[in-house]
């Protein structure tokens, strides 16, 4: 019989010193290195919004920069150049919603993006990246993930505590940007597949992060399906 | 608090389902689609025993559908992923509905504990095994005389002998009713044999030759799609228990000497403010309900918060006697086919 998705076997795990790897790794590195990058850059451009969260947000910024120095040395480690050019325009539709919503003022937009997407899409990826990835990074990424469900649980908390103000704001923003989250998906997912990763499964374990942080936050367990039914569709 | 961890009975249920929901993206989307689908939070509820104790459930959809059968990562995932949900909850005691616990045994899922950041507890879950199978064969002693079958003289059909269910209805009838012959019908020869010989008789038979002499046959094998048979070539009369979900038998073949009646089935003395069991389709959805979502229900009724049935052919008699007392005293009954008026079977003439 063939194991769990969650433990695999020996001859699940991808040879990585193959070109196609390689060359899959180049992108995939590059995605997660200019995420770390723009989160660092996200927390800290926050607290022009919420100057009372300063010490809190320099904190999770802190954090993203050392995630970053991580993955930089995983793409070290397996010899591959990550193609920054690549992971830049990758994220650029999701980067211009956040600086605009920053510019507007709009903290709550600006969480909902960098918070709960940005911070599930990681949780998810990690996640499924942990069982397959070498050893070397396995052990980055596993210290990684943990820190990524404090993120997740910041923005979460803080919209928990204003739900009834907010939640117009939220449903908004989720409409706007999670067909962004789903293309984004679509976009790595022949990449990942190369690291094996599957497609299926990401976009689950996104959402079942990302519904998790929307129920804690108040909405009903209808309003989630409906919420994200966008991630599921192409 | 009490779970429920169900599934619809195929994917067109499913699409139906999430239309009535509202959720027209989901409705249309293709299986693939439903593969990457979460599970759902469907809803939360009060229930109140005979006895007069109230306590709370909470439904969860794990998004599995029968047609994912073929795709093990994919309803690998679907299990665990709505076993660490209800586990997050904080549920006390679910109940693997359906093909949740077959998925769980087939694949060996025991193996894997951690899912994500959670590591799941065996206590907090439950086939629901045990209260299906005692429902089962009380559901074949109470019916089988009302169509003039005497089981001390009968022949019962077991479709699924070998199974966690089946094995456990086998003891029963052999030990505690006394049917004068079961006739063990699965795939596997080992199995069967073993079980014959771990109940000092019955009789090895494929579907096909059993299914002519059997005066009762109870269907409690693991099918996905369900089966067509001729009601000519059966006893008169014969009573047949479906106990499958999805059902194995098409109720086609109901006749008038052919009686099928739902099996695993139980009626709750009073009203249950839920919503799901419509779609289960069952006839009286507010208070009729599948045995195994029961067995949740009964443990948290009676405090007893363990994985009660759990792994394959360890449902003891003792186990069934208990949960059946525990069945009782809350007030569940084992679908039958009377009182005639009521819309309870699944007769079609
Ligand atoms: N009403 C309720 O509350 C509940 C109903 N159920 C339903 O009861 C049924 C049995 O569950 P469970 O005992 O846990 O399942 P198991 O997997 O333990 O057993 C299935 C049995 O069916 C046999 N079987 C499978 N396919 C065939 C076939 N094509 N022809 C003949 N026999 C077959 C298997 O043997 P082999 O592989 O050798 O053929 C085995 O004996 C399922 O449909 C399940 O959904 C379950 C729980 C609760
Ligand atoms: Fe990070
Ligand atoms: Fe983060």
């Amino acid at each position: 019989m063939a194991s769990s998705v969650l433990a695999p076997t020996a001859e699940e795990i991808p040879d990585f010193s193959t070109e196609a790897y390689k060359s899959a790794y180049s992108r995939i590195n590059a995605i997660v290195i200019e995420g770390e990058q723009e989160a660092y850059d996200n927390y800290l451009s926050l607290v022009t919004l919420l100057p009372d969260q300063q010490e809190s947000l320099g904190q999770l910024a802190r954090m993203e920069l050392k995630h970053m120095k991580g993955f930089q040395a995983c793409g070290k480690n397996l010899g591959v150049e990550p193609d920054m050019a690549f992971a830049k325009t990758f994220f650029a539709p999701l980067h211009n919603n956040f600086e605009t919503a920053l510019a507007e003022g709009k903290v709550v937009s600006c969480l909902v993006i960098q918070a709960l997407m940005i911070e599930a899409f990681a949780i998810a990826a990690y996640h499924i990246y942990i069982p397959v990835a070498d050893p070397f990074a396995r052990k980055i990424t596993e210290g990684v993930v943990k820190d990524e469900y404090t993120h997740l649980n910041y923005g979460q908390e803080w919209l928990k505590a204003r739900f009834e103000d907010v939640r117009g704001e939220i449903e908004q923003a989720n409409k706007i940007n999670l067909p962004i989250i789903r293309r984004m998906l679509d976009q790595v997912a022949d990449d990942a597949a190369v690291l094996h990763m599957e497609k299926e499964s990401l976009i689950e374990d996104f959402l079942i992060a990302y519904q998790e942080a929307l129920m804690e936050i108040g909405f009903a367990s209808r309003d989630l399906a409906r919420m994200s039914a966008a991630a599921l569709v192409a | 608090m009490f779970g429920l961890i169900g599934h619809s009975s195929s994917f067109r249920d499913a699409r139906l389902k999430a239309r009535d929901l509202g959720l027209e993206e989901l409705a249309e989307g293709e299986l693939d689609l439903w593969c990457s689908a979460p599970p759902q939070l469907v809803e939360t509820f009060e229930l109140t025993s005979a006895t007069g104790q109230t306590i709370q459930g909470t439904y969860i959809d794990s998004c599995f559908v029968p047609e994912m059968l073929s795709r093990f990562k994919t309803a690998t995932r679907k299990v665990q992923n709505a076993m660490e949900l209800a586990q997050k909850k904080g549920i006390n005691i679910t109940a693997l509905g359906g093909f949740t616990s077959i998925i769980f045994e087939n694949f060996n899922l025991a193996k894997f504990q951690q899912i994500r950041a959670t590591l799941l507890q065996w206590e907090r879950f439950t086939t629901g095994n045990t209260h299906t199978a005692w429902v089962i064969c009380r559901q074949v002693e109470q019916n089988a005389p009302r169509l003039g079958i005497d089981l001390t003289k009968a022949k019962v059909a077991v479709v699924g002998a070998t199974g966690d269910i089946g094995s456990a209805v086998c003891r029963w009838l052999s030990r505690r009713t006394g049917v004068a012959e079961l006739l063990l019908v699965a795939r596997q020869q080992q199995r069967l044999e073993d079980l014959r010989q771990e109940l000092g008789g019955g009789r090895v038979l494929s579907l096909e030759e059993a299914l002519p002499e059997a005066d009762v046959v109870v269907w409690v094998a693991s099918l996905p799609q369900t089966l067509s048979i001729e009601a000519e070539s059966l006893r008169k009369p014969c009573l047949m228990i479906d106990g499958g979900y999805p059902k194995n038998l098409d109720t086609r073949v109901a006749s008038e000497h052919v009686t099928v009646l739902k099996g695993g089935i139980v009626e709750f003395v009073r009203d249950i403010g839920w919503q799901m069991m419509e779609m289960a389709e069952m006839s009286n959805p507010r208070r009729q309900l599948f045995a195994c979502f029961a067995e949740a229900m009964l443990l948290e009724f009676e405090g007893w918060h363990t994985n009660f049935s759990w792994g394959r052919n360890n449902i003891t008699l003792e186990a069934m006697e208990q949960i059946g007392a525990a069945s009782i005293r809350h007030g569940f009954s084992a679908l039958g086919l009377e009182p005639v008026e009521a819309p309870a079977i699944a007769l079609v003439a």
